[in-house]
């Protein structure tokens, strides 16, 4: 698994690990992310069970375990935290998990025994550190019904979950950033048009994000917008016919 | 005729032989053993119920055959009380399966984050990473609790299998006797005058049920032996992985 540190300051670094190579083809590429601040860490969508090898020893390269105080799940899915179980084999024992209050008792599917701090429906903030403090941000229904993103004031990066995730191609991957707007849109608008179901959240979501100051938007799947390119999805994002799969029910998308 | 469905199990111990591999091959055998034990006692509730009307019946026989049958009558009670007995021994077998099954389903969980706990291992110790020390130990602890987990549940899981050979034997009881209830009736159909048909009917009825419990011993009884080899021996490799 590859990592790469997409933000650093004294004491306070967003890493970014994913495009594993070894990764079995039929698992979903997943982007994992750790923002460490002093010698607190916390660890953004850990990921599926599957991939939780290589991301743990991926992770000891960069951080000890132990500094890992806080894992996120930004909503329910396996792909985002089916490897909770075994994360919490190996952090420390009251590692805070954050997950949309509408969710705990589904993931206790996966990890009856995890104890789970549920987020409220409007968000809430965690101090990481003295000086770094994380929002997390409203996005239901993009596509869970209780999601979240993350965003980091100082570091100046939205985590956006689902929201922004493309489906590439292996061959498209030997960086973490879209190098090519226009280009990249093939591989993301089915994703969206499908994934995301409801206008009036679409909507409010970018009208919440708009108004803050990124730098970088980092997705789960495919690549991260960094300058213009965070403008310009949220434009494409804004613009874009969403629900299409309303389509197979004989109804319209005007959800 | 029914045969135990052990074929894919086969198949998987050719392909996987490390240890963990191994476990995993012999915890699905020793699952696949307690499944076609239970299997084998499936109708016990029905054919329980079935002798339940078939002694209501004879009592009637009986009844229309006043004194020459109040012996049978008798026999019927005797039957009421095998029908009571085969109640609690089914009660004990759907119980002994529902904990065999929910420790199988963690046993089966277990072993599939041990095959993720020793790849995390495997990639640790490969990728050499400058903080990789505590996540070893913690790692390797965290593998060592899975194994005595595991262990508890095939622990468990064998204890049930014998557990069900106790209630195996209770059926068995219960079919001597009600063979010599059976025979009893027939003899008394000997002598019950115009009722002789009715009651040798009841007595045949009855022997096809002995012959269906009988069935069920008989079909039970060889997974019954293979679980507990299997279980025994699926303990011994666990607490080797745990020590090793």
């Amino acid at each position: 698994m590859i990592s790469q540190t997409i933000f650093q300051k004294p004491g306070h670094k967003w890493l970014a690990f994913g495009q594993d190579p070894n990764k079995p083809e039929k698992l979903i590429d997943t982007n994992q992310i750790v923002i460490t601040a002093g010698d607190s860490a916390i660890i953004l969508d850990p990921g599926g069970i599957e991939i939780f090898p290589p991301m743990l020893a991926a992770l000891t390269d960069e951080i000890p375990i132990e500094n890992v105080k806080h894992l996120f799940m930004s909503h329910q899915d396996p792909d985002i935290g089916s490897s909770l179980p075994l994360w919490r084999q190996v952090c420390n024992e009251n590692v805070n998990i954050h997950l949309s209050w509408l969710w705990t008792s589904f993931v206790a599917h996966f990890d009856a025994e995890a104890n789970i701090t549920p987020i409220p429906d409007e968000g809430m903030t965690i101090q990481l550190s003295s000086n770094v403090t994380l929002q997390f941000i409203p996005a239901h229904y993009l596509h869970s019904s209780g999601n979240f993103s993350v965003y980091d004031p100082e570091a100046r990066i939205l985590w956006t979950g689902d929201i922004g995730a493309a489906m590439l191609p292996t061959r498209q991957r030997d960086s973490f950033y879209v190098e090519d707007f226009n280009s990249h849109v093939q591989y993301m608008e089915g994703f969206h048009r499908r994934w995301l179901g409801s206008t009036r959240a679409r909507d409010a979501w970018i009208g919440q994000v708009s108004k803050l100051d990124i730098d970088i938007l980092t997705p789960q799947h495919g690549l991260f917008f960094k300058g213009d390119d965070v403008k310009r999805f949220l434009d494409w994002l804004a613009r874009l016919n969403i629900g299409s799969g309303i389509d197979s029910m004989g109804g319209n998308n005007d959800s | 005729m029914s045969t135990e469905p052990d074929t894919a199990v086969t198949k998987t111990a050719v392909v996987n032989r490390s240890p963990l591999g191994r476990i995993q091959t012999d915890t699905n055998r020793l699952f696949s053993k307690c499944l076609f034990a239970f299997h084998s006692f499936g109708n016990l509730g029905e054919l329980s119920e079935n002798m339940r009307i078939l002694s209501l019946n004879a009592e009637l026989a009986a009844g229309r055959a006043g004194e020459k049958g109040n012996a049978v009558r008798a026999l019927t009670q005797y039957t009421r009380e095998l029908v009571a007995r085969l109640n609690g021994v089914n009660r004990a077998m759907l119980n002994l399966k529902s904990v065999t099954y929910n420790q199988s389903a963690s046993a089966l969980r277990i072993l599939h984050q041990l095959h993720l706990l020793n790849r995390a291992l495997d990639d640790l110790r490969a990728r050499k990473g400058q903080f990789a020390t505590l996540a070893l130990e913690k790692t390797a602890k965290s593998r060592a609790d899975k194994l005595s987990s595991l262990l508890e549940d095939v622990q468990g899981m064998t204890q049930n299998v014998n557990k069900l050979s106790n209630e195996a034997n209770e059926v068995s009881e219960v079919v001597s006797q009600a063979g010599s209830i059976a025979t009893n009736i027939a003899i008394e159909a000997s002598s019950a005058g115009n009722h002789e048909a009715e009651f040798d009917q009841v007595a045949q009825t009855m022997r096809g049920y002995v012959a269906q419990l009988h069935h069920m011993g008989d079909t039970a009884g060889s997974p019954i032996r293979d679980a507990g080899s299997v279980g025994a021996n699926l303990q011994d490799l666990t607490r080797q992985n745990i020590k090793s």
